[in-house]
């Protein structure tokens, strides 16, 4: 138990409030350093005896960056669908806002802002504009209930699908999306704005590559850590808000909106200041989105499957847990990924293909087709079906999900309860 | 205030667009007839996709994802029929008599699949919130979609593609214009008018002339009070269940022929959306409302259908807009829809 000597130690010595703070933060705390070792862990792994099986098992560096800013667009979904309740179908309007502006301006089509606008400033217009889209959406949706307001938001959001899809200003072919032209041929920045030696660019192939200690770090691996920290800041921002008076309110919201109302809050307020905060990192979300794959489509934003993955994500991760998409999104992720062909590497039917003796593959099964036959048509590229049973047999039996099962089980927060479960209560 | 300059250049605006001339053209007889018979063709397929929801949010208050899916196995089923039963010598009024077997093998089909997903799945989350029940049948609708994905490419056909194999079954009668005194109309818009028709009938019989439609309209507005007087609410929930998933089937079936939606993967998301638009704009749950909503947005499809391909040809968006701007502006002026009640589907 070296952290709990560690935490002991600490505690003997009295120090002062970052500490304190730190320890209750030791959850928090150890899902970063996990993060933060993910790379190196991938690649100690995949360069060792097992690197077959670990590269079958474990997503791959420039999925880990997907499973990154996707988490945060499950994330901002959950933050007013998880807590307030009213269910954000039309979500992916904001993500697809975020999207769209951030390669706009990339490419000179918005008035008065240069190709050359810092990422990190067109990731802020992305997520603002995105609030205002919310403002606009929220002034109409909040005035219903329930299933109405699932079914208005959705309604938005088709609605700027249909239109991006055949808005032929944001791209040549709007059908298939837009794409960085050639007015900014450099990776997007992450870092402090005008400051060349505190950005990083992400991408993969204009990233920038870090030499640290003779270690060369890949573009994916800078794209991990530097979107990462967009992710982690967007996190902690959403956490603070839902820990405030104004994340009780949201709550009470979600119980029992009439008492909330009764007692005195002006609920209406606060739905519409907690749907443009969630619109707000939606499009941050998709900002990131958009400077990491540097071309998107209107199906991968704007279209409401979009938000059926931010859904899956925050069921099976856990409904009104802030942190549980995460950990959902990478589940759903490393599933499709462990599940799908796409000749990358990784997945468990090149693996199954490499390791499985030919005379295996060649048997014949009852009803005529091979083994390989019945691998390649169960495995390949269906793993939305084992997704789709998973995600049913989570609503079934476990209606909390990871993180909130979880939570119930320890009676209380992960963040608070499993400190005082490994080390005792103080 | 307005600017007098931005309106001239509106109008300006508006008159090289050809809108005048548009309107003119618009407002003729003959074209506003053709409108007019398409629109009812539209409305038609709008009210089968829809009525099956309906019924279903209206008894049990689920809102059924999986509808579209539902609608696309009905489809693919039927194309089964079809393309087995009929081949090239095949007489038109064979091929009509196959199709309405091909109606009745995917009715029971589809019928006993939503009967078992009720028991099996659905009866398990009635006493959670509802929430619960779209994400339950929004899971299944992957699960549905990937299934048929994985047989649809073991028999090497596309999924994402209309099936033109069971397209190609159509009687020559329905691919064909026919004058009805002054009108030119589609065989299949006639067709598909007449089974709309029929379906909204069999619908309405069902549920005032019959006992069971008696204990469904019962059920829809006080489940406790019909249970109190000895109806087995259970029971009619699953029949209910069953009978919507057979429409949605039967709806399936008759896309399979219309070059516009054809039998593919993607239906199932393409006939949800519209079915959702339908069934809020008439009120959640109440039948006559789902009429009159297909009819509000079949004309409105129609119509806007024509401006498209003869005036505005570059707003390819045009139709599939103006369906959604449609429920916005629905929900905006009268949340409850044309026919509905103000506290069904609130918290």
């Amino acid at each position: 138990m070296a952290i709990s000597s560690v935490t002991r130690w600490v505690e003997n010595r009295r120090l002062s409030w970052p500490v304190d703070h730190l320890r209750s933060q030791q959850v928090h705390l150890l899902v970063v350093l996990a993060l933060l070792a993910y790379p190196g862990f991938y690649h100690l792994l995949t360069s060792s005896s097992v690197s077959n099986l670990a590269v079958a098992i474990l997503p791959r560096m420039d999925s880990m960056v997907a499973v990154l800013y996707f988490a945060l667009f499950a994330m901002s979904f959950d933050f007013i669908s998880g807590y307030t309740g009213y269910l954000s179908f039309g979500h992916a309007a904001f993500y697809g806002t975020g999207a769209y502006l951030v390669i706009l301006v990339a490419n000179g089509k918005i008035p008065l802002l240069p190709p050359g606008t810092p990422f990190m400033i067109s990731l802020l217009l992305a997520g603002l504009l995105a609030a205002l889209v919310a403002v606009v959406i929220g002034l109409v949706s909040f005035r219903l209930t329930g299933v109405y307001f699932a079914m208005v938001t959705l309604g938005f959001a088709q609605v700027m699908y249909v239109f991006v899809r055949g808005w032929n200003y944001v791209a040549s072919n709007p059908r298939d999306g837009p794409a960085i032209g050639s007015t900014h041929p450099d990776g997007f920045e992450i870092g402090v704005p005008f400051v060349d030696q505190l950005n990083l660019a992400i991408g993969s192939f204009s990233g920038d590559e870090v030499t640290l200690l003779g270690h060369t770090l890949g573009t994916y691996t800078v794209s991990f850590y530097m979107v990462g920290l967009v992710v982690l800041l967007s996190y902690f921002a959403m956490q603070r808000v839902i820990h405030s008076p104004f994340g009780r309110v949201m709550i009470a919201i979600r119980e029992n909106e009439e008492r909330a109302e009764a007692v005195g809050y002006d609920t209406f307020r606060y739905k519409i200041g907690a749907f443009v905060m969630s619109a707000f990192f939606g499009g941050i979300a998709g900002g990131l989105f958009a400077g990491f794959k540097r071309s998107v489509t209107p199906e991968s934003t704007f279209y409401f499957l979009t938000t059926g993955d931010a859904l899956l994500a925050s069921i099976i991760g856990g409904f009104g847990t802030l942190a549980g998409p995460l950990y959902g999104h990478l589940f759903d992720y490393g599933v499709r990924e462990f599940l799908s062909n796409r000749g990358l590497g990784g997945g468990l039917l090149p693996y199954l293909q490499e390791t499985l003796s030919q005379a295996v593959l060649t048997t014949t099964l009852p009803g005529g087709i091979t083994v390989e036959g019945f691998i390649q048509a169960a495995l390949n590229g269906h793993a939305s079906l084992y997704v789709g049973i998973v995600f049913v047999l989570f609503v079934l039996y476990v209606p909390g999900g990871l993180l909130g099962t979880l939570r119930i089980g320890l009676g209380g927060k992960v963040s608070e309860r499993l400190p005082a479960k490994l080390w005792g209560d103080r | 205030m307005t600017d007098p300059t931005v309106l001239t250049e509106l109008t300006a605006l508006a008159l090289q667009a050809g809108f005048v001339d548009g309107l003119t053209d618009f407002l003729g007889p003959s074209n506003l007839a053709s409108v007019v018979v398409e629109g009812l063709a539209k409305s038609a397929i709008y009210v089968m996709i829809a009525s099956g929801l309906t019924l279903i949010f209206g008894l049990m208050g689920v809102l059924n994802f999986a509808h579209g899916s539902l609608t696309m196995i009905g489809a693919y089923l039927a194309g089964v029929v079809m393309v087995v039963l009929v081949g090239n010598a095949t007489g038109q009024w064979t091929r009509m008599a196959f199709f309405f077997g091909a109606l009745v093998v995917v009715f029971i089909a589809l019928a006993f699949l939503g009967g078992v997903m009720e028991i099996g799945l659905i009866r398990e989350l009635y006493t959670r919130p509802p929430i619960y029940q779209i994400l339950l049948t929004f899971g299944l609708t992957l699960v549905l979609e990937e299934t048929v994905r994985i047989v649809v490419q073991f028999y090497g056909l596309q999924p994402i593609s209309e099936w033109q194999g069971a397209l190609g079954t159509k009687p020559a009668f329905m691919a064909t214009e026919h004058s009805l005194g002054p009108l030119s109309v589609r065989g299949l818009a006639a067709f598909e008018i007449l089974l709309g028709l029929a379906t909204v009938a069999a619908i309405w019989a069902f549920l005032t002339r019959t006992r069971y439609g008696l204990y469904i309209r019962a059920g829809s507005e006080d489940a406790e009070m019909a249970e109190a007087l000895g109806i087995d609410v259970r029971r009619v929930f699953t029949v209910v269940f069953a009978l919507g998933a057979g429409i949605a089937g039967v709806a399936g079936a008759l896309l399979m022929w219309d070059p516009v939606w054809g039998a593919s993967v993607p239906l199932a998301a393409e006939t949800l959306l519209p079915a959702f638009v339908v069934v809020i704009i008439g009120g959640l749950g109440t039948f006559r409302g789902t009429v009159a909503g297909a009819l509000v947005v079949g004309m409105a499809d129609a119509t806007t259908t024509w401006w498209f391909q003869n005036v505005f040809i570059t707003w390819t968006w045009l139709p599939e807009m103006a369906v959604f701007l449609i429920l916005v502006g629905m929900l905006v002026v009268k949340p409850q829809g044309l026919y509905g009640v103000e506290e069904v589907g609130g918290h």
